[in-house]
């Protein structure tokens, strides 16, 4: 594999996708602030929080991928020295790295909110978890699933999966058997809980290795 | 398998490719180094499928491909450091400039000719720091072509790339890629719907045509052989058999006949039957183009 061109590939993407990952790593940031401001603001920002996450997946998601070619871009970058099959890779790469370092950082600053924010049981930092890892998975499909469907359609129905996905999640998340463990004092991780990060984890994993072969067995790059 | 193309810039050997309307069969193309090829088509020919293939974007079904002695798809990481690529429905990342991209290409190209990039952008009118997004179609093209030309390729592949150029920004393209190929190791294939681009720069041409090759030769030999002559023939004449007429068409007394291999023998044949030659008459490259398409759909259809 040509690794030099392969990481200016990925180098390439994390620049030019930098704006919006920036973005989303700002506006949850504002939402973790807002929370702050008493009831009202702790529930827009908490809104503000999951809409800057799931949006900003799904538009990193969307302009790294589907944006390439809708903008003709892709032709440009297979015209360089490296085979499709290791341009795809690095498009994957690329496309889970935009995301996953704002990802990183704004759970880290969720998880630290949690812990040191008195008001909040501790019993959250499980909910928080569980809300991050989400938000990772659903990235993680919708990006398999652009892999293979790469049309504009086909990206509006995955977004349309993607978030009835996201809104039955919180929806079993919410009910009381499974919430309210989650609202005690102490980190409780519930079966439910385990059962859900599991879940997570492994869409998370059999996502990427769907990408992955979906990428070995292209044949054409168009 | 590999094809005996040490001397060829490229060699496609019975390569065939079909998609659910088009079908591309039985491809047989090649290009010595040091040349200019032409490759001319209607649309839907298959041009832009044959520079695809060439390029290792789309997989062939059958056949061989090798480009500067590379197998094509297996090496083609290998083959495009020494290719450059641009085709008219290219676009360059519309977040960076110009500079970002010249230095991008740079890191990449180890032959990165920075001070022809900078004589280029001069020639063309283009500035580094204006963002891509912001180039005019003819702006875009001309960036396009800064990048390809600027790192020094062997084989250089273009697609339509005169279509969003105005006649001054074509014709000095035409110069540049005139003198790339002083340097006999430098090959440049490209396709085009202008005629008159083709003849004035190939050396080869190639005609395609709903996925065939219908004819493909030194452009010289292309308009040499082809003839047009109008013949006045008594209306109780008949037009005597000639070999190697590809059209023919009468209207009372005038008679038309093309021929893709001229020979004097064909004048002499057509007076002896009670015709007399009035003219002969050298045909245009687009003439030429028109006429093998027609005979090569008519050959189809029968």
């Amino acid at each position: 594999m040509n690794r030099s061109v392969f990481w200016l590939l990925v180098r390439k993407d994390l620049y030019l996708l930098r704006v919006l990952s920036i973005a989303g790593v700002v506006i949850g940031l504002l939402a973790l602030f807002l929370m702050f401001f008493g009831k009202v603001a702790y529930a827009v920002g908490g809104v503000l929080y999951l809409t800057a996450n799931i949006a900003s997946a799904l538009m990193l998601a969307m302009a790294s991928l589907l944006g390439e070619r809708k903008e003709q871009t892709r032709l440009f970058a297979l015209s360089l020295p490296i085979s499709g099959q290791q341009y795809d890779l690095a498009k994957l790469v690329a496309t889970q790295l935009t995301y996953f370092i704002p990802w990183l950082i704004m759970t880290v600053l969720a998880l630290g909110m949690v812990a040191l924010r008195p008001t909040i049981p501790a019993g959250y930092l499980v909910f928080t978890i569980l809300l991050q890892g989400s938000f990772l998975t659903l990235f993680c499909v919708f990006v398999a699933t652009l892999f293979v469907l790469t049309s504009e359609f086909a990206g509006g129905l995955a977004i349309l999966v993607v978030n009835v996905m996201f809104t039955l999640f919180m929806i079993m998340l919410s009910q009381p058997a499974n919430s309210g463990p989650l609202n005690t004092s102490h980190i409780v991780w519930t079966p439910f809980a385990k059962m859900t990060l599991a879940v997570e984890v492994l869409m998370t994993i059999l996502s990427i290795i769907f990408a992955l072969i979906a990428i070995s067995r292209r044949r054409d790059h168009l | 398998m590999t094809i005996e193309s040490s001397a060829q810039a490229f060699a496609l050997r019975g390569v065939g490719k079909s998609f659910r309307y088009f079908k591309l069969e039985g491809l047989d193309l090649s290009l010595p180094l040091g040349q200019i090829m032409g490759l001319v088509g209607p649309n839907g020919a298959g041009k832009s499928t044959t520079i695809r293939l060439l390029m290792g974007l789309l997989a062939p079904e059958a056949g061989l491909i090798e480009v500067l002695g590379y197998p094509v798809p297996a090496r083609i990481a290998e083959a495009k450091r020494e290719v450059a690529f641009v085709a008219d429905d290219m676009r360059l990342f519309g977040g960076a400039t110009l500079a970002w991209h010249m230095q991008f290409m740079a890191s990449i190209y180890a032959g990165w000719d920075q001070a022809y990039a900078v004589l280029l952008m001069r020639r063309f009118g283009l500035r580094a720091e204006q963002p891509v997004r912001s180039l005019s179609r003819g702006e875009h093209v001309k960036a396009l072509l800064l990048l390809a030309l600027a790192r020094r390729p062997r084989l250089l592949i273009l697609d339509e790339p005169t279509s969003g150029l105005d006649p001054v920004a074509r014709q000095e393209l035409l110069t540049e890629l005139m003198e790339i190929v002083r340097d006999d190791s430098r090959s440049i294939l490209f396709s085009s719907h202008n005629t008159m681009d083709v003849e004035r720069i190939s050396d080869q041409i190639a005609f395609l045509d709903r996925g065939r090759l219908v004819d493909v030769r030194d452009k010289e030999t292309f308009l040499e052989r082809w003839r047009r002559f109008q013949v006045d023939l008594p209306l109780e004449c008949r037009l005597p058999a000639l070999t190697d007429i590809v059209a023919e068409s009468r209207e009372g007394r005038l008679a038309t006949l093309t021929t893709n291999h001229f020979q004097p023998t064909q004048v002499a044949a057509v007076e002896q039957a009670g015709g007399r030659v009035h003219e002969v008459q050298r045909m245009s490259l687009e003439e030429i183009f028109v006429a093998s398409v027609m005979r090569n759909r008519g050959e189809q259809l029968s």
